[in-house]
């Protein structure tokens, strides 16, 4: 009887810990949502109350007064070009290192996945400065190319990994065929890789959708900016307006989280082999 | 695999974009910081200026409360974050009804952008219609009416600290997919034993899954080093410079112009995550070791 109780008292312990921390990372995403269906006056008045009116206005109003439109367009083009020149070169350079011997490829590959490693954040300034000499400040190919860049070790990372688990032989066979490198690397490998390239490129473009210091620094015209840095302007541009701040919120998290439930399980393994080396 | 000669030139072809982007946005951006940071650089001109920034930075006491903030991010990081992500991931190891659905559900603060949510916990904050004061006082603390939480100098850390524990779910996930390798011979073994499930996880899955719990600490530590929305967007580093943490410091240099001074900031940031990186390289392998 004894141990029967010390099951079911650690089983209700279980529960209330995840259970708590559900609600720790979940609760304030419901409130954002139930927050920004309501008017400023009940806000105020009440934080926590159902509205009167659901006020899907708030979105409209939102959507209109910060040309969030735009805002968005900026962020899918930027991010989905800058996904796909990035898994476009990390698989080859992956190709390269995970499927040939030649020389310095072990250093090379230490060293771009030792990029991992750095704090980047420390290197706005020489960014800055960078972006400036090569004349693309304030430009989506200025934001492209160093989206492409910062995502560059974690990429090549999981794809080089990702390479090196398909077996040899079928890209032997094709070599022996007389399949040259390119058509190997494009009709052989790539399309084995899919599951690989999926993974990283779903990281690749929540990196991208969410960078916020790099879009600060580097644009600064509103036809140019991204959603992330836009919904930033609310705090200041409309510091009254705390329902039309919150519904841009809403849409602003709404694609990376969309992104991640379609492609989770993608996601999850791809933290798992990145866990893997230690 | 043996490469013919024309082969060679499309290896060379395939490596050459990643190289060249790898070299101007990692390789260049460290030497130029390096190399500007003894220059008092303002965009315009630079002249060698010694070690000046360093002893200028090193002797301002905002600096030295940037520095310790970072440091007292990453502690709480891994002592706190990590330890809780383990236990929620032990409890989640035993594949429980849903554990699917609690596991994306907890991941879900991971995948939203950073500014959204230092924005989202700034209104939560809020003393106007912020939920925390409104919370508290449904439980009964009524001296909170209209706190100001990221406002004040004695709760700010604290509430930006607080708020971080909604990242749990990414070492969660990251310790949890670590549980799934191990083999059910060694809990055979201890049901035969007549173990309890308390004992199983402390005794069994916990060792198992040490190396991945070491390896949280570190990318714990990273993060929070690197960190700069939340500070930023919530606090700005005020009030009075209570929680202001390096990047934000290297921001405001840039946006005055010092970008020598900047940049060496940037250098001691580096400096102090490569320091970070050996220790606990050190600490935790002889750990893992022993």
């Amino acid at each position: 009887m004894k141990k029967d109780l010390s099951i079911n008292f650690y089983s209700i312990f279980k529960w209330v810990i995840i259970i708590s921390f559900v609600l720790y990372a979940v609760f304030p995403f419901l409130w954002l949502i139930l927050a920004s269906l309501k008017t400023n006056a009940e806000l105020l008045d009440d934080p926590f109350a159902l509205p009167e009116v659901f006020q899907f206005k708030n979105y409209a109003d939102a959507m209109e007064a910060a040309g969030l439109g735009q805002l968005i367009i900026n962020s899918l083009v930027i991010s989905t070009s800058a996904t796909f020149l990035n898994i476009l070169f990390s698989s080859m350079c992956a190709f390269a290192i995970a499927r040939h011997t030649f020389w310095g490829k072990n250093v090379l590959f230490l060293m771009i996945t030792a990029g991992i490693l750095v704090p980047l954040n420390a290197l706005i300034i020489p960014y800055f400065a960078i972006i400036n000499f090569l004349n693309l400040y304030d430009t989506r190919l200025g934001l492209i190319l160093v989206y492409c860049a910062v995502g560059l070790p974690v990429s090549t990372f999981i794809l080089t990994e990702f390479f090196k688990s398909i077996p040899k032989e079928i890209e032997e066979a094709s070599f022996l065929d007389g399949c040259n490198f390119v058509s190997r690397y494009f009709k052989i490998m790539l399309p084995l890789a899919i599951p690989g390239l999926a993974t990283a490129g779903t990281f690749q473009f929540i990196l991208c959708w969410n960078e916020f210091i790099y879009a600060m620094l580097l644009t600064s015209s509103t036809e140019i900016r991204t959603i992330q840095f836009g919904i930033s302007y609310f705090t200041n541009q409309f510091f009254s307006d705390y329902v039309g701040m919150f519904a841009a919120v809403v849409i602003s998290i709404l694609p990376s989280i969309t992104v991640f439930i379609l492609f989770q399980e993608r996601v999850i393994t791809g933290l798992t082999a990145g866990s893997v080396k230690g | 695999m043996k490469l013919k000669k024309d082969e060679v030139v499309w290896l060379l072809i395939f490596i050459s974009p990643a190289i060249c982007l790898f070299f101007l946005f990692f390789i260049l951006p460290i030497l130029f910081l390096f190399v500007t940071s003894f220059t008092n650089w303002d965009g315009i001109g630079a002249e060698f200026v010694g070690l000046e920034n360093y002893s200028k930075l090193l002797n301002k006491k905002s600096f030295i409360r940037a520095i310790t903030n970072n440091l007292y991010w990453c502690v709480t990081a891994a002592l706190i974050t990590v330890p809780l992500a383990l236990i929620v991931a032990l409890l989640l190891a035993h594949r429980s009804r849903g554990w699917k659905v609690f596991r994306t559900v907890l991941f879900i603060p991971q995948v939203v952008s950073s500014a959204a949510i230092a924005m989202l916990w700034a209104a939560m904050f809020n003393a106007e219609y912020g939920l925390v004061n409104f919370l508290l006082e449904i439980i009964g603390f009524s001296d909170f009416e209209k706190y100001n939480w990221l406002g004040n100098v004695r709760t700010a850390n604290a509430a930006l600290i607080g708020f971080s524990l909604c990242y749990v779910g990414y070492f969660m996930v990251i310790m949890l997919a670590k549980t799934a390798g191990i083999s059910d011979d060694y809990y055979d073994a201890a049901n035969i034993d007549g173990a309890t499930q308390f004992q199983k996880d402390v005794y069994i899955t916990a060792p198992l899954i040490k190396s991945t719990f070491f390896l949280c600490i570190i990318l714990a530590v990273i993060f929070n080093l690197r960190q700069f929305e939340y500070v930023y967007l919530m606090t700005a580093g005020g009030p009075a410079n209570k929680t202001q943490v390096l990047v934000v410091y290297i921001w405001n240099e840039l946006s005055v112009q010092r970008l020598g001074r900047g940049n060496a900031a940037g250098v001691i940031m580096i400096c102090i995550g490569a320091a970070l990186l050996l220790i606990l390289r050190k600490l935790l392998k002889s750990e893992t070791y022993n």
